[in-house]
């Protein structure tokens, strides 16, 4: 998918605008929130569990080589036959490929962020392949001209039934329901012809096990299934770091990831799938591929960043970021938003084409304490700022603003000087009145409210008085 | 060079992969595999049947007991008129000799095709934790069954019912040694909540779970 | 007991009765509290910012101004979370400063974590009565598990009247320079504060740190609500007299 992170501060402002994505906003905070909280009293200690869960991921990805050897390994073994990607423009092409080689005409695709990254259904399309997205949300996007999600498990978290119903009836070409059940329905049946007679399935992968080359999918309206034991020709697109040891693990993760996405105890359907139809089987695929894609994931293992790595996707971080809530995902510009887009896309797509997604976080840490494998979030945007100070890809007024008040505040004489003259030019212009309407020098924070006066004399002078008199004593 | 060995030079490297530490890490990896330690547990209060009784009907399954296989016909029956749903099913070949006709209904033991309206089928095991089905593939247990006819009903015997996941893939690793090529957690009817957040049942899976518990002790 | 108070430069510039109600509770405690004349800021806007060159020249003047003390004690849950959870990263790899951090971020404590827990305040000074709600700041609560503290003071009151708000935990959209940066999304945040505050329906809000303060001030003033805000210091201690002040 193309960067339009760079975008971010004036896409914000519009979404801040939207009143009816507020709305929509609103609604959905709720939902996933306490829905989640309520999820998690179900485990006997939820934080001994999320401390399991960031063990074994930190164990996978310390030796993330050889467990992806292993997976490939215990994979192939069982009739699949295993790809690797460097990026984007591999993963269309070799689908492309694999396409070509089943005499694929179409694909039905379940959940995939990988193949969003790669922007996949372009290609199949360029390539005369139909691609058809059969999870609810990604296909309402599909026919809405390909438009990108706006959150990693909800992702048309941003419309309304309205949007949704004005948009089937335009492209069904039946009347409009009003009732989600029908929308519902008539999706199911819309979609249904398309499961029976697509040659491929394209599914994404929430986790691999590499005891047993198995892929995991976490989904709750049937279409995972759908999509790989209806084709005869099944292909995993999925990233590295979601290689896992042992089916135990899986039991683990499972007990988190539902919790977190949308507080359900487990999601409706949970399916490992290893390998090509058996012998005698009448279903399942005949042939199975996966493509294991870098993207950018290589370069973080092991070092300052791969705590992201450790990463399920449930989407708890943006459910609770204030910021989040405030603007919605499309603000984000690429395919990951939230607290964990704005770690992801800097190092996916490039530093310098993501500035203000590290900046645009108050490091409230409400992410890092829902998140199920314990990553420190705040830390990681942190340090992303200070990769950004680094790299001099800061405004100069900020690099000034920070020297000035660095430099001031190591010299105790200025310091003292300059901050009596502030408060009695603020205490000025606050004219009597409790609160500054407007100022000048900080404008981004009196457009939305005002600045309280100060009492017009530092704390250092008045203690300095006081002392005196108690000297003087 | 090739992709794979672009990416895993450069995982290696990040990682400080030696020879050495490679035959160490493999060690180390085979020994974690063999442990198979579990993690912690979910929370059942109760017996493992009522706490997968509650669990299911919190799913919006509907859960009814029969004692023995024999009634299985004459409950689905009931089950079905009961709906308003057409007395025909499609079933997995262990229940082709229960005597459906007794009960009204036309059931055959054949995969389904997309065109059936009603699928039959059993069960490896069934989780407790959660109120869910586990479903292995095969030649007699045809994952389809459970999947794209509107309405699902599945029997499960009691004392197929564990606590959790980890101890069905125990049971999996015992009794059939390999796993099979989709094992298929089941928990309620298909959903999406993807218009408004709202939760509609039915999506593109069933729109109604049944579930016979056989033999409660 | 040999207390620093580290006043922090939101409460020197804007609200000095906050550091000198800081001062009575200490006092009131039976500690020894000095007040060392340097100082200025923590360092905290530069490092949140990524600028840690400049964040360790400030930390290495903290250090040397409070290092003596007993006990540092901020009215500030950001700014003591910062010399407690984050100045011994600031260190990095100089010899023995890492060390000497580590000892000063193990004494320092948010005003109500250290009047319950080590002081052990039983009675405090002030006297105010009304309804009230509060505001749980992000640092404080997340960085330093301040829940119950200022609770626990607040309930040594009998005229207040404490009534939890919805999404009393919930970041008031400071966020320091954030609310600079991206003013408009800080704002929105800020409103649902508000929001919150309103529907509670209590005289005050009172909260534990600066930043939020003026954020909340200044928003509820924007939309004309006369709630009263309130640092939590101030509520504890009650009136300043000349003396005091």
């Amino acid at each position: 998918m193309q960067v339009r992170s760079m975008h971010f501060k004036a896409r914000a402002g519009e979404k801040l605008a939207d009143a009816q994505l507020q709305v929509n906003l609103g609604r959905a905070k709720s939902k996933f929130v306490d829905k989640r909280a309520h999820a998690i009293l179900d485990l006997e200690d939820f934080e001994a569990t999320r401390g399991a869960a960031k063990e074994l991921r930190d164990l996978t990805l310390g030796d993330l080589d050889l467990w992806l050897e292993r997976f490939e390994t215990e994979a192939t073994k069982r009739g699949a036959t295993v790809l690797w990607a460097r990026d984007g423009a591999e993963v269309c092409q070799m689908v492309i490929d694999i396409g070509r080689r089943h005499g694929v005409r179409k694909v039905t695709k379940s959940k995939s962020m990988l193949s969003e990254e790669a922007g996949l259904n372009q290609a199949l399309g360029a390539a005369g392949i139909q691609p058809v997205e059969t999870d609810l949300g990604e296909y309402i996007l599909q026919i809405n001209d390909n438009e990108p999600p706006s959150h990693i498990i909800a992702p048309v978290f941003h419309k309304s039934k309205e949007d949704v119903s004005a948009l089937f009836a335009r492209t069904h070409h039946l009347p409009p329901k009003t009732d989600i059940q029908e929308m519902t329905r008539e999706a199911r049946e819309v979609l249904r012809p398309h499961f029976l007679s697509a040659e491929m399935g394209i599914s994404g992968g929430n986790f691999l096990v590499a005891e047993t080359g198995s892929v995991a999918l976490v989904t709750n309206e049937g279409n995972g299934r759908m999509v790989t034991t209806m084709p005869g020709v099944h292909v995993v697109i999925t990233g590295i770091e979601k290689v896992i040891p042992t089916l135990e693990d899986l039991a683990t993760l499972m007990r988190l990831l539902p919790r977190s996405a949308t507080g359900q105890s487990i999601s409706n359907y949970f399916s490992l799938l290893t390998g090509t139809a058996r012998s005698g089987e009448t279903d399942g695929p005949a042939h199975m591929y996966f493509i294991l894609v870098d993207g950018g994931r290589a370069d973080m293992v092991g070092g300052e960043f791969a705590e992201m790595l450790r990463c399920i996707r449930c989407g708890a971080c943006m459910n609770h970021c204030p910021v989040y809530q405030a603007v919605g995902g499309h603000a984000y510009g690429w395919v990951y938003p939230g607290p964990m887009g704005s770690v992801l896309t800097p190092l996916f797509a490039g530093i310098e084409n993501a500035i203000d997604l590290p900046q645009a976080a108050t490091l409230c840490n409400q992410c890092g304490v829902v998140c199920p494998v314990k990553i420190p979030l705040p830390e990681l945007l942190r340090r992303l700022r200070e990769k950004q100070v680094e790299q001099r890809l800061r405004p100069r007024s900020e690099r000034l603003a920070l020297n000035l008040w660095s430099w001031v505040a190591q010299r105790p004489a200025w310091y003292a000087l300059a901050t009596k003259w502030a408060v009695r030019y603020l205490n000025w212009l606050a004219g009597g009145r409790a609160n500054i309407p407007v100022l000048g020098v900080a404008p981004e924070w009196t457009l939305g409210r005002d600045f309280p006066a100060p009492e017009g004399r530092t704390f250092r002078e008045l203690y300095a008085e006081r002392q005196a008199k108690r000297g003087a004593r | 060079m090739s992709s794979r060995e672009d990416i895993l030079g450069r995982v290696r490297r990040q990682l400080g992969r030696t020879p050495e530490n490679a035959v160490r890490g493999r060690s180390a990896m085979e020994g974690y595999i063999a442990a198979r330690a579990p993690g912690p547990h979910g929370i059942i209060s109760g017996d493992l049947v009522s706490h997968f009784r509650d669990k299911s009907a919190a799913l919006s399954s509907s859960v009814e007991d029969i004692t023995d296989l024999a009634q299985a016909p004459a409950a689905i029956a009931r089950y079905l008129a009961s709906h308003g749903l057409p007395q025909q099913a499609v079933c997995w070949p262990r229940f082709a000799a229960l005597d459906w006709k007794a009960a009204g209904l036309q059931v055959e033991s054949r995969p389904t095709h997309g065109a059936d309206l009603v699928g039959i089928s059993g069960c490896f095991c069934a989780l407790a934790e959660t109120g869910t089905l586990m479903l292995c593939s095969g030649v007699d247990t045809p994952a389809a069954l459970s999947l794209l006819p509107e309405t699902h009903i599945a029997i499960v015997a009691a004392e197929r019912i564990v606590a959790g996941m980890e101890e069905a893939w125990t049971l999996l690793r015992s009794e059939l040694g390999e796993v099979p090529r989709a094992v298929n957690f089941i928990s309620g009817p298909s959903r999406t909540g993807d218009i408004e957040q709202t939760i509609v049942l039915g999506a593109h899976g069933p729109y109604r779970v049944h579930i016979l518990i056989l033999g409660t002790p | 007991m040999r207390v620093g108070l580290f006043v922090t430069c939101l409460v020197d510039l804007m609200r000095p009765r906050i550091g000198f109600s800081a001062l009575k509770l200490l006092e009131t405690a039976g500690c020894e509290v000095v007040v060392p004349a340097t100082q200025t800021c923590c360092g905290q806007p530069a490092y949140n910012s990524g600028d840690r060159a400049n964040a360790l020249a400030l930390a290495k003047k903290v250090l040397s101004e409070f290092e003596d003390c007993d006990y540092v004690v901020a009215p500030s849950g950001s700014c003591a979370g910062t010399i407690r959870s984050h100045y011994v990263d600031l260190a990095g790899d100089e010899p023995g400063l890492a060390a000497r951090m580590a000892k000063l971020s193990a004494k320092t404590y948010e005003l109500t974590d250290f009047l319950v827990n080590v002081a052990k305040l039983q009675q405090v000074p002030g006297s105010y009565a009304g309804s009230i709600t509060y505001h749980d700041s992000c640092a404080g609560l997340r960085e330093l598990g301040v829940k119950a503290q200022p609770r626990a003071l607040l309930a040594q009151m009998p005229g207040v009247r404490l009534r939890e708000m919805s999404g009393a935990e919930d970041c008031c959209g400071f966020g320091g320079t954030f609310s600079l940066k991206f003013g408009a999304i800080s704002a929105a945040i800020a409103e649902k504060k508000c929001a919150d505050i309103a529907a509670a329906d209590v005289d005050a809000v009172v909260l534990g740190d600066l930043g939020c303060m003026l954020n909340i001030e200044g928003k509820l003033s924007r939309m004309g609500a006369a709630t009263k805000v309130l640092h939590v210091a101030e509520v504890l201690a009650g009136n300043l007299d000349q003396e005091e002040r």
